[in-house]
């Protein structure tokens, strides 16, 4: 029986490897195929996953331009379209005044005069009193810039006064404000005119 | 033909426009300036902001001006002390024949030059002598220009309504 048992798995096995290895003699080209087509897969996954990638950076660098260009763009705009940030305001105040009596101001901006203004009694009262006269109002570009103001009065023993202050200032974005400052040089019984930038 | 329409639509609106920029102020805001005077103090116009003020735009070579003066100085004296003010621009080249004049006539009202003519562009005068009297609140209610006698009349009415507001 035992005989009989081993004979027929003998057969079974026997047979079972006729079946097999034909089936593996057949199958072998196919996968020749199957791993050339992988491989080619591969390769052409690698292919579109580099242009992919190309084509993010491409994406990403256009994205940058954009980016670099609507910030151009807004400060141009900024400049130009934003008149408030191209002004520059002109102030007037006094300190003390017992060498000056103020009578005008005129002012020059790039050797052309833009404003002239003439003091009442109670304007320059005000002024000794701290007040601070707004006496120009400009729209400069930027860039560099030269200011000339003339002060007419009465200085010392009541004779009539003439004198001039010049700054050169450079103009950038945003607002710009510049004092001019008459006060007294007590040492020298004279009265002095400073221009002074404010930040 | 063409040309002669032209030329008479050409005067036409040069006359509608000159009689429109002498009539453009009244109710408007007075411009405001500030000017020399006779006394060497600076006037502003603003400043009077609560007087009725008048302004006579006038100069040595016109002829009413000089008839005028005395008589508006008569109101500047007489309605001073109730918030009445009277500035005299003169609008001569040289100031001094000004000086000369207005001592001569002994007018007590401040007088100031406009030798630039700044302040007569800005008030559009176009004739002499020109008078604006403004209300109050600082609005220009009556433009005169020239002058012929009995206007003294009228300016004494409305300065008397003005003041009366």
């Amino acid at each position: 029986m035992s005989r009989k048992l081993l004979t027929s798995l003998a057969a079974g096995l026997a047979l079972a490897f006729a079946v097999t290895v034909p089936a593996q003699e057949a199958a072998s080209p196919d996968a020749d195929a199957a791993r050339a087509a992988s491989m080619a897969r591969d390769a052409e996954d690698a292919a579109s996953r580099d242009q992919f990638r190309q084509l993010d950076q491409d994406v990403q660098s256009l994205k940058k331009e954009v980016l670099d260009l609507n910030r151009d763009l807004f400060l141009l705009e900024e400049e130009l379209l934003f008149p408030a940030n191209s002004q520059v305001a002109f102030f007037i105040s006094m300190d003390v005044g017992e060498y000056f009596k103020l009578d005008s101001v005129s002012l020059k901006i790039n050797g052309k005069e833009v404003a002239n203004y003439l003091y009442t009694d109670r304007e320059a009262g005000s002024l000794l009193r701290g007040g601070v006269h707004r006496v120009h109002m400009a729209n400069l570009k930027t860039g560099d810039h030269e200011l000339v103001a003339i002060f007419t009065g009465q200085g010392p023993h009541t004779r009539d006064y003439r004198r001039g202050a010049t700054l050169n200032f450079s103009k950038g974005i945003g607002a710009k404000y510049v004092e001019l400052e008459i006060t007294d040089r007590v040492k020298k019984q004279q009265p002095e005119f400073v221009i002074k930038e404010w930040e | 033909m063409k040309i002669r329409n032209l030329l008479a639509g050409f005067v036409f609106s040069v006359f509608a426009a000159s009689s429109l920029a002498s009539s453009g102020l009244t109710g408007q805001p007075a411009p405001d300036f500030a000017l020399k005077s006779s006394t060497g103090a600076n006037l502003r116009l603003s400043e009077y902001r609560g007087d009725v003020v008048m302004i006579n735009f006038w100069a040595t070579w016109c002829g009413p001006c000089r008839q005028e003066m005395p008589l508006l100085d008569e109101l500047y004296s007489r309605y001073q002390r109730v918030g009445f003010n009277l500035l005299g621009v003169n609008i001569d080249d040289d100031s001094n024949r000004a000086m000369a004049m207005i001592n001569e006539l002994g007018v007590s009202f401040p007088v100031l030059f406009d030798a630039s003519k700044e302040v007569s562009r800005l008030y559009q005068v176009d004739a002499m002598p020109v008078t604006v009297i403004v209300d109050r609140e600082g609005n220009v209610r009556h433009v005169h220009q020239g002058y012929k006698p009995g206007y003294e009349q009228k300016y004494l009415d409305q300065v008397r309504a003005l003041l009366r507001e």
